[in-house]
């Protein structure tokens, strides 16, 4: 059944996009309090999409369902189905450490191991593939450099992902998780522990990897959704009340909740 | 106004007073304590303490078969009561947070925690020495390690509940699995603080003597095997503190100032790693 959200979302998609992620009929329960409603949502291939709304709206929510993270605690549940590339990841069979390997996902507080800024990029890494160590090297680099953080590492590979700055070490983060090779990169509030000239970098990162990437980024702050996304979708109380193209959603919502949020009425 | 300020300096005063007084009072012990240790201790200690045997009663000696016999039974009661305190602790910490058997687990251990050590003594009495037929090196171990395992457990428990949720998202959210998560990330992150547990285990167990003395009991002589009784540093400190003769009263005292030295060192060194951590 397609509903009046998603005719909508579909109307507005210029029909060249392709779509990655195909989020159909999902309900999300903390325990017994449902956090998100019967959640229907395409996200494109190739584009950032944001998710804004005011806290409690269940927009990381729905970030965590995309990689099941939220599985690590057992009372919460998510029901429905999200599609990725056409398969439905919420399927118990579909294995978890091929669907986390393809999303990727860095998180609000910048999350370093306490381990060296070498071995941070590297750890997921050998346990996906066998490198030598020539090879590991390449892809280290390869990632650090995707990632805009080789100039300021690359003589201190050895010491501690901890002695970096907070930006540093978001965007440490970053790479350990292109280091992969994702499809899709979730972003849960990126910038929010960061100070404004390390968020200006991240985004700045963020359109360079528009165009080899999915993108969904999770921002409570309204001009970044505008600065960094093509497209975004507005949640309220757990609801997907509006879905389009990130220009049309700033400057001419169809909601009027949409609009009241974003001229900040609320939130 | 001006009543109420004199009121409230002289409440203060007297809180105060009260307060460094009950610090002063316990250090007082402490220090009377290490004082009379070293005064007594520094006397008797010479070459001879670490190479010579414990004599008989009118003739000089050392302690190195004491000394040698407690060094073993720590170091093998840590090779048994760490690994799998760790791995209790990490059971507690990681896989059992929202499970029943967790929460008893983790009652349990705090009453094996603060068993009286001498219960455990007679515990491996009976399980161990009554059994084989005599006292051992092995008993003596075995029951250091009850005492040390319940600390490792909740220390490693503590260590691991400290590393922030993120962390764990982060690493599961790689597609890592959770033995690897937790050997690679989580025990890392917490080593220092597990290391510590251990440590502060080793200090308790360092001192014990009460279940020693059904377990490994005492020998004169040198035994390096740990199948016979195994002479130890604090039944040692036990019967020569207790005898009449002054060259057996030296060596207790030299004995007793040894572990003490020993338990500070090992407490600095906690604090120092304590320290490096938090940098």
């Amino acid at each position: 059944m397609i509903t009046l959200m998603e005719s909508q979302a579909i109307a507005l998609d210029s029909p060249s996009e392709a779509t990655k992620i195909e989020v159909r009929d999902l309900d999300f329960f903390y325990g017994k309090s449902q956090a998100l409603k019967d959640v229907s949502l395409n996200v494109p291939a190739h584009a950032v999409t944001a998710i804004i709304g005011p806290s409690g709206c269940g927009k990381s929510t729905l970030l965590r369902t995309l990689n099941r993270i939220y599985e690590i605690y057992p009372d919460q549940r998510a029901d429905g189905e999200i599609l990725i590339d056409g398969q439905d990841i919420l399927d118990r069979r579909y294995p978890l450490s091929d669907l986390r390997r393809r999303v990727g996902m860095v998180f609000q507080k910048p999350t370093p191991f306490a381990t060296s800024i070498r071995n941070n990029v590297a750890f997921a890494l050998s346990y996906y593939e066998r490198l030598s160590k020539a090879e590991m090297n390449d892809r280290v680099e390869g990632a650090l450099r995707q990632a805009a953080l080789w100039d300021e590492v690359k003589d201190k590979l050895g010491q501690s992902a901890l002695s970096l700055s907070g930006g540093q070490q978001q965007r440490l983060c970053i790479a350990r998780t292109l280091a992969v090779k994702p499809d899709v990169i979730l972003l849960d509030e990126p910038t929010s522990a960061l100070d404004p000239i390390s968020t200006a970098r991240i985004e700045e990162l963020i359109h360079e990897l528009r165009d080899q990437f999915t993108i969904v980024i999770v921002t409570h702050n309204m001009q970044q959704a505008a600065r960094v996304s093509q497209r975004t979708a507005f949640f309220h109380l757990g609801e997907l009340i509006e879905v389009g193209a990130t220009a049309q959603i700033f400057t001419n919502p169809r909601v009027q909740r949409t609009q009241d949020y974003i001229t900040g009425r609320y939130g | 106004m001006g009543l109420i300020l004199i009121k409230r300096r002289a409440i203060d005063a007297l809180a105060f007073l009260f307060a460094s007084g009950a610090t002063l009072f316990g250090l007082f012990w402490l220090f009377w304590i290490l004082w009379t240790t070293l005064a007594n201790g520094l006397g008797a200690i010479n070459a001879g303490l670490f190479t010579q045997m414990t004599p008989p009663p009118g003739s000089s000696g050392g302690l190195l078969n004491a000394f040698y016999g407690s060094g073993v039974m720590i170091l093998l009661a840590v090779l048994i009561g760490a690994p799998i305190g760790v791995a209790a602790g990490t059971y507690l910490a990681e896989h059992g947070r929202h499970s029943r058997l967790a929460r008893v687990v983790s009652f349990l251990n705090d009453v094996l925690l603060s068993a009286p050590s001498i219960v455990i003594g007679l515990f491996v009495y009976e399980l161990v020495v009554r059994t084989s037929g005599h006292f051992s090196g092995y008993a003596g171990a075995l029951a250091l390690a009850m005492i040390l395992l319940p600390i490792v457990v909740r220390t490693s428990d503590e260590a691991l509940r400290l590393v922030p949720d993120q962390m764990r998202e982060a690493a599961f959210a790689l597609g890592i699995p959770r033995w690897r998560v937790t050997a690679q990330i989580l025990y890392k992150a917490a080593l220092t603080a597990i290391l510590t547990g251990v440590l502060l285990g080793v200090a308790r167990i360092a001192g014990e003597t009460a279940p020693l003395l059904f377990t490994a009991l005492n020998n004169q002589f040198w035994s390096g095997s740990l199948s016979g009784p195994l002479a130890n540093v604090p039944v040692v400190i036990f019967q020569y503190a207790m005898s009449p003769y002054d060259e057996w009263h030296a060596l207790a005292w030299a004995g007793a100032l040894v572990m003490t030295l020993f338990v500070l060192g090992l407490n600095l060194a906690v604090r120092l790693l304590a320290r490096r951590t938090s940098k």
